[in-house]
């Protein structure tokens, strides 16, 4: 696929805060409120901010948000998003945080850097590496940041858009392959 | 060179070993690097990825239609639940109504796939634990009917595609009805023969009695769901806690473990719930309603509403997510696999580290993880 995408999914325009928004405003941390993802809050926060802010959600007596769910990597062309889906064991309320991350250079092989979260969210540890090897997101600290899915020597990262397969997996003829 | 044989200056080394990919008791193809201090394991790498089929790069490479058809791969053991966890994000997205009778429809299918799951495991657990001879084939019995009354309304055993964006797929026979109350009509003295032999058995009990306690703050941290938190005592079903299709018009309870939440009371959960699952099947059968099976015109170019979602189930692993960002078109922009079982592989070696090597397959079946579900 090219790099100009038409088929991207349409630019929302931002809203008022929710309840989420606001709590991090009160301390401190700035976001931007997204169109809601099925009736969940979702914002976006700086990528300087992501982890004060995941560390007061999680611990925080008010928000409690101390289920992560998952870490997406969501490939739009121009940027990638790293998705944080939070809930609770305890209530349910429900965040959705995205960083925005745009792209250096156009090429596959290139990946963006963002900080990982990994050291004080086990959870995070092996969703990181999923979106490091599938996506192409570099989680800057991460304790064993390697390909998790993909064979260690695999090329490029799947879930890009502009991903191509070097070479056919089932007829290949390369002799240094390792496939 | 020293002479001296005292035995305090004799040195051990750690060992490494590799169990798996080929292990017969790794349910699949994990791959566990051990570190072993003696009999005690040290340090525990799991590797994963062998049954990587990239499910998340199908879905958005072909459209909505014939991914439905591919997503009953992503955990081959409850079919029914990925497929449910699909169409509910779809639907949520599009917003589109889905008719009483489908849903009464899916939470029954849903429950009985359930049981055929964890009949499964019930089998494959107790191989873990040694007992090789004849027990383990009694819950296959009982999953084989099971799979005969899904074969009867979806056309497979185990690869369903019964459950579509909508609605479901078939409308079952009055017979198929009878059936299924025969089964659960029998099946509370199956559970009650399981227990007799296992529940008891001291050898069970000797292997499984405080052996590979999941602590409550650990299985937080670390994202642990479904029966193997509740095995450690948080009250965490997604059928209580946020409510989906039909399960607030239902009875049942939810079996939480009652002691520190080791091996056995993750085992005991598992035997509760299929207890309950039973008896939610004959509430559906009760209640369920005439009328249409689908709100959604199945067609080969179906397609959402733009927008994105995140939605999950309770699966017979834990919760069950799927994120799909639709872009209005029949196919989906990104879809995303939040699985039971890759989040609870995860927790592994904090329960493994300092337990011995013989330990390791009754800790690992009883987080009760599937591959495929780990490695999509």
């Amino acid at each position: 696929m090219s790099q100009t995408d038409t088929n991207k999914p349409n630019e929302t325009k931002e809203m008022e805060l929710g309840k989420f928004g606001k709590f991090l405003k009160d301390n401190g941390i700035d976001s931007t409120r997204k169109d809601d993802s099925i009736n969940v809050e979702t914002i976006v926060i700086s990528v300087k901010d992501l982890e004060p802010a995941l560390r007061l959600l999680k611990t925080s007596s008010e928000t409690k948000l101390n289920m992560l769910l998952t870490i997406s990597g969501v490939d739009y062309t121009d940027r990638i998003d790293s998705i944080y889906h939070l809930w609770s064991y305890d209530h349910n309320d429900a965040l959705v945080i995205k960083v925005e991350l745009p792209k250096q250079s156009q090429a596959n092989t290139d990946t963006v850097n963002l900080t990982s979260i990994a050291n004080f969210w086990s959870a995070a540890n092996w969703h990181e590496r999923e979106t490091y090897d599938l996506v192409g997101i570099r989680y800057l600290r991460h304790p064993y940041l390697r390909r998790i899915l993909n064979p260690w020597d695999w090329e490029g990262h799947p879930l890009r858009r502009d991903y191509k397969q070097l070479v056919d997996a089932l007829n290949d003829k390369n002799p240094h392959s390792f496939r | 060179m020293s002479t001296n044989l005292e035995t305090t200056n004799l040195k051990t080394d750690e060992m490494i070993i590799n169990m798996g990919p080929q292990h017969p008791a790794t349910h699949g193809v994990l791959r566990l690097i051990l570190k072993l201090d003696g009999e005690i394991v040290r340090h525990v790498e799991p590797v994963i990825g062998h049954l990587h089929r990239a499910q998340e790069w199908q879905g958005q490479n072909r459209t909505l239609f014939q991914y439905q058809a591919l997503i009953d791969r992503v955990d081959y053991l409850s079919g029914m639940f990925t497929s449910l966890a699909f169409a509910h994000a779809c639907e949520q997205i599009d917003g589109c109504q889905i008719p009483p009778r489908a849903q009464y429809l899916r939470a029954l299918v849903c429950e009985m796939n359930r049981i055929s799951s964890h009949l499964l495991w019930l089998g494959t657990f107790l191989i873990d634990l040694g007992a090789l001879f004849g027990f383990p084939f009694y819950p296959f019995r009982e999953r084989e009917k099971l799979l005969d009354l899904f074969e009867e309304i979806a056309g497979q055993r185990m690869m369903f595609n019964y459950i579509r964006i909508g609605g479901v797929q078939r409308d079952p026979k009055p017979s198929w009805f009878e059936k299924v109350r025969k089964f659960t009509a029998e099946f509370p003295d199956r559970i009650d023969e399981y227990e007799a032999i296992v529940t008891q058995n001291p050898i069970v009990l000797k292997r499984t009695k405080g052996v590979g306690i999941l602590d409550k703050s650990v299985a937080m941290d670390y994202g642990v769901t479904g029966p193997s938190i509740r095995g450690s005592g948080i009250n965490y079903d997604l059928r209580k806690t946020r409510p989906y299709g039909i399960y607030p018009e239902l009875n049942f309870e939810i079996p939480l473990g009652q002691n520190q939440g080791d091996t056995w009371d993750r085992y005991m959960c598992r035997i509760l719930e299929m207890r309950q699952s039973n008896n939610l099947i004959n509430q559906c059968l009760d209640k369920m309603p005439e009328g249409e099976i689908s709100g959604k015109k199945q067609i080969a170019g179906l397609r959402i509403k733009a927008g994105e979602g995140f939605s999950a189930i309770e699966s017979p692993r834990g919760v069950l997510g799927c994120y799909v960002i639709s872009n209005g078109s029949d196919k989906a922009y990104r879809i995303r696999w939040r699985n039971p079982s890759f989040c609870n592989l995860a927790v592994l070696p904090s329960l493994l580290i300092g337990r011995p090597i013989s330990d390791i397959m009754a800790i690992f079946g009883s987080i009760d993880v599937i591959l495929p579900d780990v490695d999509r």
